[in-house]
């Protein structure tokens, strides 16, 4: 929202709105939806059932995308973001189907375990002030492990294989049902709703709060922000522990999805999230990129997935139309930045 | 590439502590520089108790790698001197190289292996063999015939049941099929692909959508519900393994079409497929045992003396309703099927590779 703001400052037309951050973002996404349009699959792609199944596959990427464009404007990155998903998914479903907690509580347990392992990321590139790229690297393939350790590699599901090596089938419990039920006449998911809220307390605190504000002076200089009295540590571990939270609900989702907690899950889905976020204009240094933004971000791949899956595209050309969209929306940021340079120079 | 660097990392890591344990574990056992495959009867030589079975996995974030380590298991606990050592190569050629290489030091009796790739392990696979220990490859050949037996699954079979039996329970109604392969950049994910299609070939069965679902649940839904959105004539939906299949389900029954068509995938793992059927998600699962159960009877077999075949290729098992109690039904398919394009070497009738 950010980039766009500052647009509405100037006393812009059309050609001004198409080269900002936000006119650049959405012309990404109107790009796909015109593809959408012309290859429309006999119509399917006006459906409204096609809109609701579109936007429920792209909201756990979306959940993803917002906790890694805060963390991105910070200057950061993070990839535990995947692993995270298959851990809480597994612990999710664990306390659920297999302990046969409480739905609610069950919830708390894993959005706080995620914030714990949020925090223990952020203590080491906040405090210990090592690269973000480093620590989640490292930390992704350490909660995999995780994942992996507590399910004994073995997915999570109503089926319980008992130490005889029989199987023991229990009730799905109503919270996976729940979280992946069609609401308003069947016309959207719960999964799609949550993503949203999410994305809008987060364009709240972002544009609002004073953390917000923090986040970006972070990212566009650590040592300005720090000299303006910015509590450097307390924010930045702030901002990954907001991603693992943003995370454990994107897996909680995943296992609802699923019916069940795979400890493979989410594998390499913090790539897709970064992705959107920088097609939606998130800067890769930091200090740029706002919630708006990373909304059309998520909708333009999400789309493009589903254009895609819709006319039966076969995987080689997904792979490169997909790779060629983001290199376009992508070089088309890089332009703007060179024009408004040209731009400074005339005034 | 950070994956394996760090797992690397781990794995050198957790080795060094196992070769320790490995090393002071062998000189314990009586050296046997003689011990040749074809020597036989190592079982009395180990003075009473242990007979040691080296199993090197190949994947166990794969839940059918998990359950050849199960059958393996099982099979050994049925005989009271067999010991059973297992590695896990976590996908990475040289973790697994480096594997049988503590294997081949610390003189395993047996080894049991199945190769993350072929061409990489055929070198280190040839070495224990030569050092005298029968090996069992278990899933895939290496490039070369040092090995004792290689337990094998035919995946182009597994597929072509799949298509036989949509021609067999559909075939004249010109059923609309929509076949959610796996991953067909891997060889078993395009050989099931291959066996489908030559199974169906001058049928009347029409495939209306294929995609390459890389064998995920949550693939198979998404794509699914594309499909839902533009065709609503499906009869049948073939997932290239059962989670695809099951992703699929999970996306009709949200349209409320799941009870029109039939679901069915390939793996039949006991709480996955099975399990899909007994609940009657499926209407079939066509099993691809592990043969990790074979791989270590059979070994038994040839200590003892006996004699093993050089290749056994394990059938394809259809589970329904009300066959999986009793075991399935076994498929076999015809020996003269055109077998060209088939990414894994061809099997001749003979046991020999072609």
């Amino acid at each position: 929202m950010r980039g766009i703001k500052q647009n509405e400052s100037f006393e812009g037309g059309l050609a001004r709105f198409i080269s900002s951050d936000g006119g650049r973002a959405l012309s990404s996404f109107l790009m796909v939806i015109i593809i959408g349009c012309i290859f429309n699959a006999d119509g399917a792609f006006f459906k409204l059932a096609t809109q609701r199944d579109a936007l429920r596959s792209l909201s756990v990427y979306g959940i993803l995308a917002v906790g890694q464009t805060l963390v991105i404007i910070s200057g950061g990155i993070d990839l535990v973001q995947g692993s995270m998903i298959g851990f809480s998914a597994v612990l999710f479903s664990i306390l659920t189907i297999h302990m046969q907690f409480n739905s609610l509580l069950s919830i708390v347990i894993v959005i706080l375990a995620g914030a714990v392992i949020g925090a223990f990321t952020g203590f080491l590139i906040a405090k210990c002030k090592m690269q973000p790229f480093i620590v989640t690297l490292a930390l992704e393939n350490a909660v995999r492990g995780l994942a992996r350790a507590i399910t004994n590699n073995q997915k999570v599901s109503t089926n319980i294989i008992s130490s005889d090596g029989t199987v023991k089938s229990v009730e799905l419990p109503a919270i996976f049902k729940l979280i992946d039920r069609k609401i308003l006449g069947g016309n959207m998911t719960v999964v799609t709703v949550i993503f949203v809220a999410i994305i809008i307390i987060t364009w709240l605190i972002l544009s609002k709060h004073k953390w917000g504000r923090e986040i970006y002076a972070m990212g566009g200089n650590l040592e300005a922000a720090r000299l303006s009295g910015v509590p450097i540590i307390r924010s930045k571990a702030l901002v990954y522990i907001f991603s693992a939270a943003l995370s454990a609900i994107a897996g909680i989702c995943t296992a609802a999805q699923t019916t069940q907690g795979d400890p493979a899950a989410g594998n390499m889905y913090e790539t897709m999230a970064i992705c959107m976020s920088v097609i939606g204009g998130t800067s890769m240094v930091g200090g740029r990129g706002g919630m708006g933004l990373t909304f059309l971000g998520v909708l333009t791949i999400g789309y493009l997935q589903k254009v895609l899956s819709m006319n039966a595209v076969p995987e080689a050309y997904r792979l490169i139309i997909t790779g060629l969209i983001i290199v376009v929306a992508v070089l088309a940021q890089g332009f703007k930045f060179k024009k408004k340079r040209a731009n400074t120079s005339i005034k | 590439m950070k994956k394996i660097a760090v797992l690397f990392l781990a794995a050198t890591l957790g080795m060094s502590l196992l070769t320790g344990c490995a090393i002071s574990g062998s000189t314990s056992k009586s050296p046997d520089s003689s011990k040749s495959p074809e020597s036989t009867n190592s079982a009395e030589e180990k003075n009473g108790k242990n007979i040691v079975i080296g199993m090197c996995n190949a994947n166990l974030a794969e839940p059918w790698n998990v359950q050849m380590d199960a059958d393996v298991a099982s099979a050994a606990s049925k005989y009271s001197n067999v010991e059973v050592q297992y590695k896990d190569a976590a996908g990475d050629s040289l973790t697994q190289r480096s594997q049988v290489e503590e294997f081949i030091n610390a003189q395993v009796d047996v080894l049991i292996i199945s190769p993350v790739e072929s061409t990489p392990m055929t070198d280190i696979v040839t070495q224990a063999y030569n050092a005298g220990i029968p090996v069992f490859l278990v899933g895939r050949l290496i490039d070369n015939s040092s090995y004792t037996e290689y337990v094998g699954t035919d995946d182009f079979s597994l597929g072509y049941a799949a298509g036989q039996w949509i021609v067999d329970n559909y075939g004249g109604t010109a059923p609309n099929v929509v076949e959610l392969e796996g991953l067909m950049t891997s060889t078993c994910g395009y050989d099931r692909h291959l066996g489908f299609m030559k199974a169906i070939e001058g049928t009347d069965v029409n495939v209306i959508y294929s995609s390459d679902c890389k064998w995920l649940e949550d693939i198979g839904r998404s794509e699914m519900e594309s499909v839902l959105s533009v065709h609503n004539d499906i009869d049948v939906v073939f997932g290239g393994n059962d989670p695809t299949a099951h992703g699929a389900y999970i996306a009709a029954e949200a349209a409320g079409c799941a009870d029109k068509i039939a679901f069915f995938g390939i793996d039949g793992l006991l709480a996955e497929g099975q399990a899909y059927v007994k609940d009657g998600v499926f209407a079939m699962t066509i099993c691809d045992a592990t043969g990790g159960d074979i791989a270590v009877n059979n070994a038994m077999k040839f200590l003892a003396g006996e004699k093993v075949d050089k290749v056994v290729l394990k059938d394809a098992i259809i589970y329904e309703k009300d066959t999986i109690a009793n075991g399935g039904t076994v498929v076999s398919i015809p020996d003269d099927v055109d077998r060209s394009g088939q990414e894994t070497p061809i099997i001749n009738a003979d046991g020999s590779v072609q």
